[in-house]
């Protein structure tokens, strides 16, 4: 889909980007990370000719890139910077509908595209197509650059940094959004960062750069197991066992759990959960509402009484986490295991903390 | 929290003070000495009540700090300040000239004008208490002048001595009036037209940068005079060199120098605002346009246009205000426009004929400014003026 070929970019005596070949297959994410001025914005910028070449040779879809033309090409790749660059003269529904008006697209079908953009980026149309970016949050902001790159649906996406200028809640937030974005749209998509853990969340296969060249190139678990030279094995540092808990799902670790209904009665309690103390507590849809020690309660009090309550995000994760997280939040509330809900607030299950243990042995084998 | 408005204050008091020096000055004839009448000498002692109660009353708002009710309060007490001291002063002209001889010539004294001035500050300080009441704010700003407008056309004023040194020049001042709006006007159009494109070429190119504003920035130092002065000489041999170009108007007095002169002062605030309007858009903002697939055009047009625009209407703005000043000095090398009055009263020692001169100037350059001020506001797009709402 995207194949560079021995790519060299100088400028004067200095060589940002040197030889460098690298193919990302169609659907893939391409995460492109490395210390600061080792070429990766530079590599981006030559994918969408924002940068010419030096030398080499870049094909997109199997065609030369220099036989394209700059603004066809460019319209056809989606482009977020870390900046993100609003126009900040239009407002958010204007800035989304930028690229199809190049294209000549006709009035409702911008408009339909413009709400299902910003359903997708989970920011009610309603509410944001009329404002103007200095009315948006910092990461409100980057999602409707993120909108924006997507809005002609083009088959490729070059992300600089896209989530750089948030606080570290709202970046996990955000890379959720990517990962089931990424998961229904399937776009080809080369993603600049600084941040390992980001990448190994996020990327099919990073590519690791060092002045100006490409070191090492594969899958984030060959990546962390295997590094291919010292510059990368300190650069992913000494914590290889706990980031490579950034590229695993809790989804094969979430196991059944007892939860009780808020208006069960002792006698139910007793019969679900056993000889446990802990039990967790949900509604009569199933979303999960806190959780229940088993000691606190006796004859006279019941479940609605007794019970801890909490918000869903901050005593439960969804099931598209990692388990680098599950262990954080664990650790960080002092917990032996974590609730799972789905993206309804629905109760799944747990994650224990012997499972997280058990699953960092297996990787030291 | 009461907080004072210094301002409004001070015009109060300037008003108060004001109601102590000479009211109307009364001369036998025109270039004769005058004799000073006091306020309570030509309005009588009602007169002075009610114009010494209206100073206090403004001078107790001024103390009752910004909020919008007593800004409205005192803008509205100033304006009728201004109007009722001239219909006093018309009145009393009038009165006087028939009493007397009708040679005898009646000059507004410099109480008069201190109690405008006051009044003005006044008003000024009011305004900007009413940013949110647009139509309070215009009433402020134009209700006084308005009053004037009225009381000029009525001939309630004609007896006074500046109004017979216009019945006198109603013509010229109707040309000269033609002559400056011209020459200011189209020395900043054309000081645009060339200003802009410099201001583009100077933010593509660094080499450019440095001499156009080293140049335009050398010029806005030197008084106007001067460089009416050193125009003359190039452009007389210029014009004694090709006899040919007097033909159209080209030699070393008259409007040639005066329009280059102007055109030469409105490039530096035009030039300049161009050029930061272009280098102060976030570079993040032209690149995402550019990466998104937008032409060098349409990202011109689409993005730098807009987001350029206020900045440069504002340097537009600047050199309009200055070139109506400027303009006015270009009489004195032939140019025309309403500096001839000021000189010709200088030259005669004939006070009301500078005036003659000088207050449609002022009154010139507060019109355009406000008027390019709503150009400006009109093209400044909604996402840059409201911010964070
Ligand atoms: N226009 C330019 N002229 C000269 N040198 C440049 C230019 N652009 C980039 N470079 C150099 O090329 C190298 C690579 O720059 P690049 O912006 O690609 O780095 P990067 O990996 O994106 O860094 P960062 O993580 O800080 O964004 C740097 O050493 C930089 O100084
Ligand atoms: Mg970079």
């Amino acid at each position: 889909m995207i194949r560079l070929q021995r790519v060299t970019k100088r400028y004067g005596d200095t060589i940002a980007v040197n030889e460098l070949s690298l193919e990302v297959n169609q659907g893939e994410v391409c995460i492109l990370i490395g210390p600061s001025g080792c070429g990766k914005t530079t590599t981006l910028r030559m994918i969408n000719r924002l940068i010419e070449v030096t030398s080499g040779h870049i094909f997109v879809n199997g065609q030369e890139t220099s036989q394209i033309k700059p603004e066809k090409l460019r319209q056809s790749i989606g482009y977020a910077i870390q900046s993100v660059g609003l126009f900040p003269h239009l407002t958010v529904a204007a800035n989304i509908a930028v690229v199809p008006e190049l294209l000549h697209w006709e009035k409702d079908r911008i408009t339909r595209r413009i709400e299902e953009l910003l359903a997708l980026v989970n920011l009610n149309p309603r509410e944001y197509a009329g404002k103007y970016p200095s009315q948006l949050s910092g990461g409100e902001a980057q999602r409707i650059g993120v909108a924006r790159a997507l809005a002609a649906n083009p088959p490729i996406l070059l992300m600089d940094e896209p989530f750089g200028a948030v606080d570290p809640l709202t970046r996990q937030k955000l890379q959720s959004q990517f990962i089931s974005i990424q998961q229904k749209l399937k776009k080809t998509i080369i993603l600049v960062t600084h941040d390992l853990n980001e990448a190994i969340r996020l990327a099919d296969r990073i590519a690791i750069m060092e002045s100006g060249k490409l070191v090492q190139y594969d899958t984030p678990q060959v990546i962390l197991s295997r590094p291919a030279n010292k510059f990368v094995h300190d650069f992913v540092g000494t914590d290889r066992a706990l980031k490579r808990l950034s590229s695993i799902s809790i989804e094969g670790f979430v196991k059944p759990a007892p939860s009780v209904m808020i208006d069960a009665s002792n006698r139910e309690i007793a019969s679900v959960i056993g000889y446990r103390r802990y039990a967790w507590v949900v509604d009569k849809n199933g979303k999960l509402l806190g959780w229940l020690d088993r000691t606190n309660l006796n004859e006279a009090t019941s479940v609605r009484e007794t019970m801890v309550q909490g918000d869903i995000e901050e005593i439960a994760i969804p099931n598209n986490a990692t388990l680098h997280e599950a262990l954080a939040r664990m650790l960080g509330q002092g917990f032996k295991s974590i609730p799972v809900v789905d993206e309804k607030g629905k109760f799944i299950g747990e994650v224990t903390l012997s499972d997280v243990e058990a699953a960092t042995a297996e990787m030291e084998s | 929290m009461v907080t004072r408005d210094s301002v409004a204050t001070a015009g109060s008091a300037i008003g108060l003070v004001s109601l102590l020096f000479g009211w109307l000055t009364l001369k036998p004839n025109r270039l004769a000495a005058g004799t000073s009448l006091n306020l309570w000498e030509t309005t009588g002692w009602g007169g002075t009540a009610i114009i010494f109660s209206l100073w206090l009353i403004c001078f107790v708002l001024s103390l009752r700090g910004k909020e919008r009710r007593p800004a409205a309060a005192l803008s509205i007490t100033a304006n009728l300040i201004i109007i009722i001291i001239l219909i006093l002063a018309g009145l009393i002209a009038s009165q006087l000239r028939q009493e007397e001889t009708s040679l005898i010539r009646i000059s507004l004294g410099s109480g008069i004008w201190l109690s405008l001035a006051g009044a003005y500050m006044v008003i000024f300080a009011a305004r900007q208490r009413l940013p949110n009441w647009p139509v309070w704010r215009n009433l402020a700003s134009w209700t006084g002048l308005a009053g004037i407008g009225v009381l000029l056309i009525t001939g309630w004023l004609n007896d006074l001595s500046i109004l017979q040194e216009f019945a006198g020049r109603q013509e010229r001042f109707v040309q000269e009036l033609g002559q400056h709006i011209i020459l200011f006007s189209g020395s900043v159009t054309a000081g645009a037209l060339l200003g802009i494109p410099l201001g583009i070429w100077a933010v593509r190119s660094k080499r450019v940068a440095s001499p156009v504003f080293f140049i335009t920035s050398i010029t806005q130092t030197m008084p106007s005079l001067a460089l009416f002065g050193l125009l003359i000489a190039p452009l007389s041999a210029l014009s004694f060199a090709f006899p040919v170009l007097r033909e159209f108007g080209i030699r070393g007095v008259g409007a040639t120098p005066a329009i280059i002169a102007i055109i030469i002062y409105s490039l530096l605030p035009i030039v300049r605002n161009t050029f930061v309007s272009l280098t102060q858009i976030d570079p993040a903002v032209t690149d995402a346009g550019l990466g998104m697939g937008m032409s060098r055009f349409q990202l011109f047009r689409r993005v730098q246009v807009p987001l350029a625009a206020p900045l440069v209407l504002e340097g537009v703005r600047t050199a309009s205000v200055q070139a109506v000043g400027n303009t006015a000095v270009a009489a004195l090398i032939g140019a025309g426009g309403l500096g001839w009055f000021i000189f010709q009263g200088l030259g005669q020692a004939a006070a009301d004929l500078i005036i003659l001169g000088a207050i449609p100037i002022i009154t010139l350059a507060l019109v355009v400014d406000t008027l390019m001020r709503n150009i400006v506001r009109l093209s400044t797009p909604k996402g840059l003026a409201g911010g964070n709402q």
